[in-house]
């Protein structure tokens, strides 16, 4: 059993795998840079250890200061989170050789499904429908151009190691597709310092539909069901929930049994999602057209989803799953890394009701989703039946510009998707926080728009109408409202201010 | 008409025909934030004229002539040196924030006088990064 966990990460999920740990009696270590030394990870574990300074590669992301932490702290397991050196198989296989009990799958696994290309033939191999597509051994140009004529337009050009969109080009028509092997092939080495490039068909408005995985040391493999992230903006995801509105029960079924055949195939431990491309076009029997005459060979004509890829850690969205199924996901990774058994069977788990969650972004959406830093003036998270707010994050405390710009989760759960939704909407509407821009004006916006409602968002969703939610109409300032904004000059000690206007006192029974 | 109550630190109850609504306040007078109902305001609320077109339309306007940073960054490419002639639009710089590069472009055209960063410094917001004539 695990007796101290240091958790290598920070913000909201630092915070969060602490609490697992307080829960259970593991003694948590924190580790923070000099930009976190005040952070709220710091303040709720057990320990804390100083990483170095704010840039991410001189703390976060070394393996040397982190494994150096975890001996000074007398530490024997790593939680790794998400991010950083979540999916690192350096830092795995250091955390290995250092004695510590790295909290996910051994090291190995992570190099078999990080690479693209072995986990897509992985998938294959084990009867799991890929989108079709090849690597061809041939990486010249003439090599490409003959692999997309195979696989038909429009396509994909991507590059084996990529992520994040780097290194990933669509090509419509025969014209562009020399410039665009060459850019993703330049934007491949760039990034990733590997040009090799593979091509796959283009999927059209597909759903993002994911499924939780679990698996530990004695064989044992449990499904928690999917969830559906397709509001994404620029691969980013923005709304996740569960279930998605967009699978029967029987395509569920499927899905999810189709995620366990992989997950046992990669020998696969410990918690991890199995990303799908659903393509409920390809369902409703739309052609597609193949190019230059080629008949375009469909694998999976019986099923409407393709493996994407596997990502082998905690994901950012784990809370969604954790609400409708009831489990503490992170008390389960500790378990497994431990050697013990699964907590529950796949009988023990079901859906229950709906869950949606909500990443609250340091960022500004009228100005190009520009990231934002800065001290929070005033930072109030909403506290309301049905509504779970991960935050990493307290008023008072400094957004920098060293990490990533999310603060905080809100998930809502309810008894059905509408009823999750209006909770959701009601959250944020009760989350204020000023001292910087957030998302949340546009995460409303987003929430309110007809399609969402519906449950009918592809991926390309946010890309096609973002912007003009983005832009907030101009509007008046509600004469309320700056009442309260120059209210806020009296001084205190004239707890009640009233307007000239009015020369009614008021009496408020939650005043102080 | 509009009875405010304060009940909390920064949070406000206005009565409006009858209506509570609650509003929460942060910031010095000369740029204050408001929240009220998922809406953000912000802006000098004590002039006459406040900024309340949509958001961050408000304090930071810069003047054609300069290019400010829109937030503290570290300058990882300069695009241009003094002499250069810009059109709108063209990159003048790409910052790094939050593992994000920004291509900072020019708001119109002219010619660079001035450099007023090197690739690599930290800048803070609205720092001055480039001049025009």
């Amino acid at each position: 059993m695990i007796s101290r966990l240091l958790v290598a990460n920070r913000g909201e999920i630092a915070v969060r795998i602490v609490r697992a740990c307080r829960e259970i009696g593991i003694e948590s270590v924190a580790v923070y840079s000099d930009a976190d030394s005040r952070s709220p990870h710091v303040a709720a574990a057990d320990r804390a250890v100083a990483i170095g300074p704010a840039p991410a590669a001189d703390s976060y992301l070394s393996i040397p200061r982190l494994i150096d932490a975890a001996r000074r702290s007398g530490a024997d397991a790593v939680h790794p989170g998400y991010g950083f050196l979540a999916e690192n198989t350096a830092f795995a296989a250091a955390c290995a050789g250092a004695g510590l009990t790295f909290v996910g799958p051994p090291a190995a696994v992570i190099a078999r499904m990080g690479s693209k290309i072995d986990a897509r033939r992985l998938a294959s191999g084990a009867g799991v429908p890929v989108v079709p597509g090849e690597t061809p051994e041939d990486q010249s140009d003439d090599g490409l151009r003959t692999a997309v004529h195979r696989v038909g337009l429009p396509a994909l050009v991507k590059a084996s190691a990529g992520g994040g969109g780097k290194g990933m080009r669509r090509v419509r028509d025969a014209g562009e597709l020399d410039e665009s092997i060459q850019a993703a092939r330049r934007e491949a080495v760039a990034a990733f310092g590997d040009g090799t490039l593979y091509v796959e068909r283009l999927v059209e408005e597909p759903r993002h539909v994911e499924v939780q995985v679990f698996a530990d040391d004695h064989g044992g493999i449990v499904h928690l069901f999917e969830r559906d992230c397709s509001v994404q903006r620029r691969h980013q995801k923005v709304i996740e929930e569960s279930p998605s509105p967009a699978l029967t029960s029987r395509l569920r079924a499927r899905i999810t049994e189709a995620a366990v055949t992989v997950t046992r195939a990669a020998q696969y431990r410990n918690a991890g999602t199995i990303e799908f491309l659903l393509d409920l076009n390809r369902e409703s029997g739309t052609a597609r057209t193949a190019w230059a005459g080629h008949r375009v060979p469909d694998a999976a004509d019986e099923a409407p989803f393709y493996f994407l890829e596997m990502n082998t850690r905690l994901q950012v969205e784990h809370p969604v799953t954790e609400q409708v199924t009831g489990v503490d996901m992170v008390r389960a990774q500790l378990l497994v890394a431990a050697g013990e058994r699964l907590p529950w069977t796949q009988a023990d788990v079901s859906q229950r009701g709906h869950a949606i969650e909500a990443r609250i972004y340091a960022e500004d959406p009228a100005h190009g989703f520009l990231p934002q830093a800065g001290r929070l003036l005033l930072y109030r998270e909403p506290r309301l039946p049905g509504v779970r707010v991960d935050s990493g994050v307290t008023e008072g405390g400094e957004v920098s510009i060293y990490y990533d710009p999310m603060i905080a989760k809100v998930i809502a759960t309810a008894e059905t998707r509408d009823l999750a939704l209006a909770r959701l909407t009601a959250a944020l509407r009760a989350f204020p926080v000023l001292g910087l821009r957030t998302n949340i004006p546009f995460l409303l916006r987003v929430l309110e728009h007809p399609r969402f409602r519906k449950g009918a968002v592809d991926t390309g969703f946010l890309d096609r109408e973002g912007a003009a939610l983005a832009e907030a109409t101009a509007r008046e300032i509600p004469d309320f409202v700056r009442a309260a904004a120059l209210a806020h000059d009296q001084p205190e000690s004239q707890s009640a201010i009233r307007n000239p206007q009015s020369a009614m006192a008021s009496w408020d029974p939650w005043q102080p | 008409m509009a009875a405010v109550t304060r009940i909390g630190d920064g949070a406000y109850r206005v009565e409006v025909d009858g209506r509570g609504e609650i509003v929460f306040v942060a910031g010095p007078p000369r740029d204050r934030w408001v929240f009220w109902h998922g809406q953000v305001f912000r802006g000098d609320f004590l002039t006459a004229a406040p900024r309340n077109g949509p958001p961050g339309s408000g304090p930071r306007a810069y003047p054609v002539h300069a290019l400010a940073a829109p937030m503290p960054a570290t300058v990882i490419r300069v695009a241009v040196k003094p002499g250069d002639a810009v059109k709108k639009g063209d990159i003048v710089l790409v910052l790094e924030a939050m593992k994000m590069e920004l291509p900072i472009r020019a708001a119109g055209d002219g010619v660079v006088a001035m450099v007023r960063c090197r690739e690599g410094e930290l800048v803070q917001a609205d720092a001055t990064l480039v001049e025009f004539t």
